[in-house]
């Protein structure tokens, strides 16, 4: 690979591993254009010396100067809450770090984003064979960090944890992501029965 | 992958989020007296200083000022601007895989369809019976083309193996085209891979 396309696929990897906040951004958009559209047509208004059609500029001001008079308190504190329950919203959408659901797997040629999911059921597929249970009596959540495996063994038939840890550990080596998440294998107390 | 304007969207949405917030802030704590009176004083004053705006701004033998119009024409461009931002999510896809128009060693241009290497990758990936889907397609990434090969695998399949026999794909594709672009390989769970069955027999 030349040093640019290296350069551009670690870009890549990067993008596809956060999120590109275009859902709160059109919805902002669209709220934006909404809030706008209406102040443009009742300005329209009062520079063509027509009535207003809700309220007129005016009358917008002297209420809102006039706050918190006419309106009881609690409505004007309910909007306000929610008003800065939507703002934190999107403030947070903007600030925190966004990281999606998808790992990275080191690769020569292309850059590799794997959803979290697919090589979870990749690892549940391997605990499940070292188990020796069936695919629903296993359960596998991973995030960068930790990978969660929980085993729920068929009544009567007891399960080697340390075989399943094993065998999960493995797989994960096999994936070569960097940096490997650690295992926890919890097996249920409680088999299930007609497995 | 694609432009989405991504520092835009984060500076945009951090700027309109911090206003929203402030607002009801603002209307939360009108319920104190002191600030309800401290609210009335300062809009009190910025009205009397905007009455003041509009009336040196009213031509003779109007009855409004002018700078209606100019509101208006600023919200028309504020509609522009964010029909704007919200066309730019998600853009980026391309038709061209790649262009030439070196003159060495011949003169003259070449361009190679996107469509060449979205059709032979697919062709590929398509007589797989471990993936339930598999979509190419070619963005433009930072000025070149780049490849997305995203295909969802059936339940249980390692994604590694995956990935190898892919870029695997990309090399030969590589070595056909003579040119190398950037690829991204997704390996994605969609809904059919969630309801199809995990296959048996490998």
């Amino acid at each position: 690979m030349t040093d640019e396309t290296t350069r551009l696929t670690s870009d890549v990897i990067r993008r596809e591993t956060h999120s590109s906040r275009a859902v709160p951004s059109t919805i902002m958009a669209g709220l934006v254009i909404i809030s706008a559209l209406y102040v443009m047509l009742e300005a329209a208004l009062k520079a063509l010396g027509q009535d207003p059609w809700l309220l007129g500029p005016e009358a917008a001001a002297g209420w809102i100067s006039s706050l918190p008079g006419g309106i009881s308190s609690t409505v004007l504190a309910a909007a306000g809450g929610l008003t800065f329950l939507a703002g934190l919203i999107f403030f947070l959408a903007a600030v925190l770090p966004g990281r999606k659901a998808r790992l990275s797997i080191p690769n020569e040629r292309a850059a590799v984003v794997v959803d979290a999911e697919v090589l979870a059921s990749s690892l549940a597929r391997r605990a499940r064979v070292a188990a020796g249970v069936t695919p629903e009596q296993v359960l596998v959540t991973i995030d960068r960090r930790l990978a969660e495996v929980q085993v729920r063994p068929t009544s009567g038939i007891p399960v080697s944890e340390q075989s399943v840890q094993a065998a999960v550990e493995d797989e994960l080596h096999r994936t070569a992501i960097d940096p490997v998440p650690l295992v926890r294998v919890t097996v249920a107390q409680s088999g299930v029965i007609g497995q | 992958m694609n432009q989405t304007p991504r520092t835009l969207n984060r500076v945009l949405l951090a700027v309109f989020g911090l206003a929203l917030m402030l607002a009801g802030a603002l209307a939360m704590a009108l319920g104190v007296p002191a600030v309800a009176r401290w609210w009335q004083s300062v809009a009190g004053q910025a009205g009397e200083a905007i009455a003041g705006v509009l009336a040196a701004t009213t031509l003779s033998g109007q009855r409004d000022s002018w700078l209606w119009i100019v509101v208006a024409l600023l919200m028309i461009l504020l509609v522009i601007l964010m029909f704007a931002w919200v066309a730019n999510q998600g853009k980026g896809r391309s038709g061209t895989l790649a262009y030439d128009d070196d003159d060495q060693p011949v003169p003259g241009s070449v361009t190679i369809n996107a469509a060449v290497a979205e059709q032979a990758l697919k062709a590929a990936l398509s007589e797989r019976v471990d993936l339930v889907n598999s979509a190419v397609s070619t963005y433009e990434f930072r000025g070149r083309p780049a490849l997305k090969v995203r295909v969802s695998p059936r339940q249980g399949v390692a994604p590694q193996v995956v990935a190898e026999e892919v870029s695997a794909l990309v090399l030969a594709l590589d070595a056909v085209l003579g040119v190398q672009t950037p690829v991204l390989i997704s390996i994605s769970s969609g809904a059919r891979s969630r309801f199809t069955r995990a296959e048996r027999v490998r």
